[in-house]
């Protein structure tokens, strides 16, 4: 059985990648099972996921397992940027079987460096540069073709016909567009075709226990979390679903809060001293205070511009924005 | 939080909702929440439907400062008055001080309010139930992917209205269905006018009663836009005339703001994925024009 887990965030059509690879490879005699993440399907938030296909002769007409997926064959990374947020679980469960395709701007070689992963890492050149990666064009459909390819056992034709199937509803220039994209990753990853091994089946039996640390048992007032608590909903970084960050710039801002402020939906502007400020650990990045400011004091910069920023800020000279591995 | 509201600048500054929820990014009902939670308070305690909502108080974690009860989905007002019944006996027998009584909030979206919580918020109305209830609209079931409910407005698609004239029934008036209960204040709000609404949430919190709000919730999601115009569409909702800004208080309906010149609704329409069939090619220009007449009729009578 294959075992496909696809990361992206919401936004990006990865339910849709799912359901497109699903029917695909049912088109192609498997039994399949395809399910996105429920509950945090947000905008930018990080979402995964998953499609499970099993060849009827030789498994049978069912598939036993349900939920997420913990060891994967293959995982599709269609933005970067969550390989560096943990809650985002990309890297959850990999092995040395496993095959990791990352859609990147950077080299494998770079990825290689930075994750030190055993599995096999591909990179999905990304073609088209956007900078809202929320927005990034037809992902969803560049993801299902290039998993479609390296699985081995799905048809171009199967593939298109998936398409057809599934975003139908949307209308036939959207179904173009994105059957465009799909047959070109397929098309892209034409070396690496059939590099995904399937899985073996998994029971309880041969469960491998994750290894970890014992901790010793704090008293209950102390390790539970206190649910009495107020609005310890700060606790949650949505910060991380940002794509794009909004700055205020302090030599137009008109010291006008209320209008910034008021209008923020998740109350991330806070008023210091009658000036704006705006929390980054949970601002989601809709962009609703830039259309707003009366002078137009509030810029946007996309996210991973304003992080590498960040870090050379926090130490010139020893990074160029590159890893070691690219100098 | 007795200061009286004017003006902009006499808007809370301080935020009470706690930031880190689940809502989506530009949500316009979350936007609209925490502007109504600045001026309620502290000393709420919210009872919530199941809806998008629902997700603000997931375990272990919660937005607000005081406690939230969840129930079913059409069940909140008979919930509202189980925590106002024994709010009430504790306060009788000396248990609870006064001051440190609870304004009950009922929450809810328009599935619940519009929909199938609608005989248990009748009830409520019919017992003069003390307590606040803000409906948060936007205009389907969002939570579970926009099927349209009864306040899906005529012609949208949502997901159980695919064909190429979307949703062929028309969004049901509630304000004039809970007005004529002849409670203590109805009231539509929208969180891209947060004067208009915090005076008005001033005004109900002050009142005793049965006060109801309804506050139009543009939904980047289900509506199909860029969160970041969730306001401007707000905006436009209440400039087109497609959501009038009103209250009901001593049996009197007023409109808080009357758009003199109205601009054709297609400005607020092109602006939403909901709407795009509307404009295709070959579409008939008669169903954008029923939009307009219906609102146009709508403002004939006002003025």
């Amino acid at each position: 059985m294959y075992r496909i887990r696809i990361h992206g965030r919401g936004g990006q059509g990865i339910k849709m990648a799912s359901r497109v690879l699903g029917t695909a490879l049912f088109r192609s005699g498997f039994t399949v099972q395809d399910a996105p993440k429920y509950g945090a399907e947000r905008r930018g938030a990080p979402i995964f996921s998953t499609v499970r296909a099993a060849r009827e002769a030789a498994e049978g007409a069912t598939i036993k397992e349900r939920g997420v997926i913990h060891r994967p064959d293959l995982v599709v990374i269609a933005d970067d940027t969550l390989l560096a947020v943990p809650a985002a679980g990309t890297l959850q469960g990999i092995t040395a079987a496993t095959v990791v395709l990352v859609n990147s701007r950077e080299t494998a070689a770079t990825w290689r460096h930075r994750l030190n992963l055993a599995a096999t890492l591909l990179i999905l050149p990304a073609t088209e540069e956007a900078r809202d990666r929320a927005e990034l064009p037809h992902i969803g459909a560049t993801c299902a073709g290039a998993a479609a390819c390296l699985l081995g056992v799905i048809e171009p034709a199967a593939l298109q016909a998936a398409i057809e199937e599934e975003l139908a509803p949307l209308g036939k220039e959207v179904v173009a567009t994105n059957s465009d994209s799909a047959l070109a990753a397929f098309d892209a990853m034409a070396a690496h075709r059939g590099l995904v091994t399937e899985g073996t089946a998994v029971s309880a039996t041969d469960y491998i226990p994750p290894s970890w640390v014992e901790l010793p048992v704090d008293d209950a007032s102390v390790a539970a979390p206190d649910i009495r608590a107020i609005a310890n909903s700060v606790q949650v970084r949505t910060g991380l679903w940002r794509t794009l960050r909004p700055v205020i710039d302090y030599d137009l801002c008109g010291k006008c809060w209320w209008v910034c402020s008021s209008l923020c939906p998740d109350s991330a502007i806070a008023v210091e001293q009658d000036i704006p400020v705006i929390d980054y650990d949970h601002c989601k990045g809709c962009m609703i205070c830039v259309g707003v400011c009366p002078p137009h004091a509030i810029g946007s910069v996309p996210e991973y511009l304003a992080q590498q920023q960040e870090q050379q800020a926090k130490s010139p000279g020893e990074h160029d924005g590159r890893d070691p591995a690219d100098r | 939080m007795s200061d009286i509201i004017r003006r902009m600048k006499d808007l809370p500054s301080t935020h009470l909702l706690g930031t880190g929820t689940p809502m989506c990014s530009g949500c316009g009902a979350l936007e609209a929440l925490h502007q109504i939670y600045d001026v309620l308070g502290e000393k709420t305690v919210f009872v919530n439907a199941a809806g998008c909502m629902t997700l603000l108080s997931a375990y272990p974690f919660t937005p607000f400062r005081g406690s939230w009860l969840y129930t079913a989905m059409a069940s909140a007002p008979a919930g509202a008055q189980g925590v106002r019944d024994a709010l009430d006996i504790l306060l009788q027998q000396g248990r609870l001080p006064s001051a440190d009584d609870l304004q009950v909030v009922v929450l809810t979206g328009d599935g619940s309010a519009y929909g199938m919580g609608m005989s248990a918020t009748s009830g409520a109305l019919d017992r003069d139930l003390d307590f606040i209830y803000i409906c948060y609209d936007n205009e389907g079931y969002g939570n579970t992917g926009q099927q349209y409910s009864s306040a899906t407005p005529h012609g949208a698609a949502t997901a159980t209205s695919r064909g190429s004239r979307g949703y062929p029934g028309y969004k049901k008036d509630l304000f004039s269905i809970w007005a004529a209960h002849r409670p203590s204040y109805v009231a539509t709000v929208i969180g891209s006018e947060p004067l208009d609404l915090a005076k008005k949430i001033e005004k109900a919190r002050d009142m005793k009663g049965p006060r109801m709000i309804i506050a139009l919730s543009p939904c980047p999601t289900g509506w199909d836009y860029d969160p970041r115009d969730s306001v401007e569409i707000g905006k436009l909702a209440v400039k087109t005339g497609v959501w009038p800004l009103k209250e009901y208080v001593n049996g009197q309906v007023v409109h808080t703001r009357i758009p003199r010149e109205r601009p054709p609704v297609q400005d607020y329409l092109r602006r939403q994925g909901r709407f795009s069939h509307l404009f295709q090619a070959g579409q008939e220009p008669s169903l954008v024009d029923d939009i307009q007449q219906r609102v146009d009729d709508y403002w004939k009578e006002v003025v």
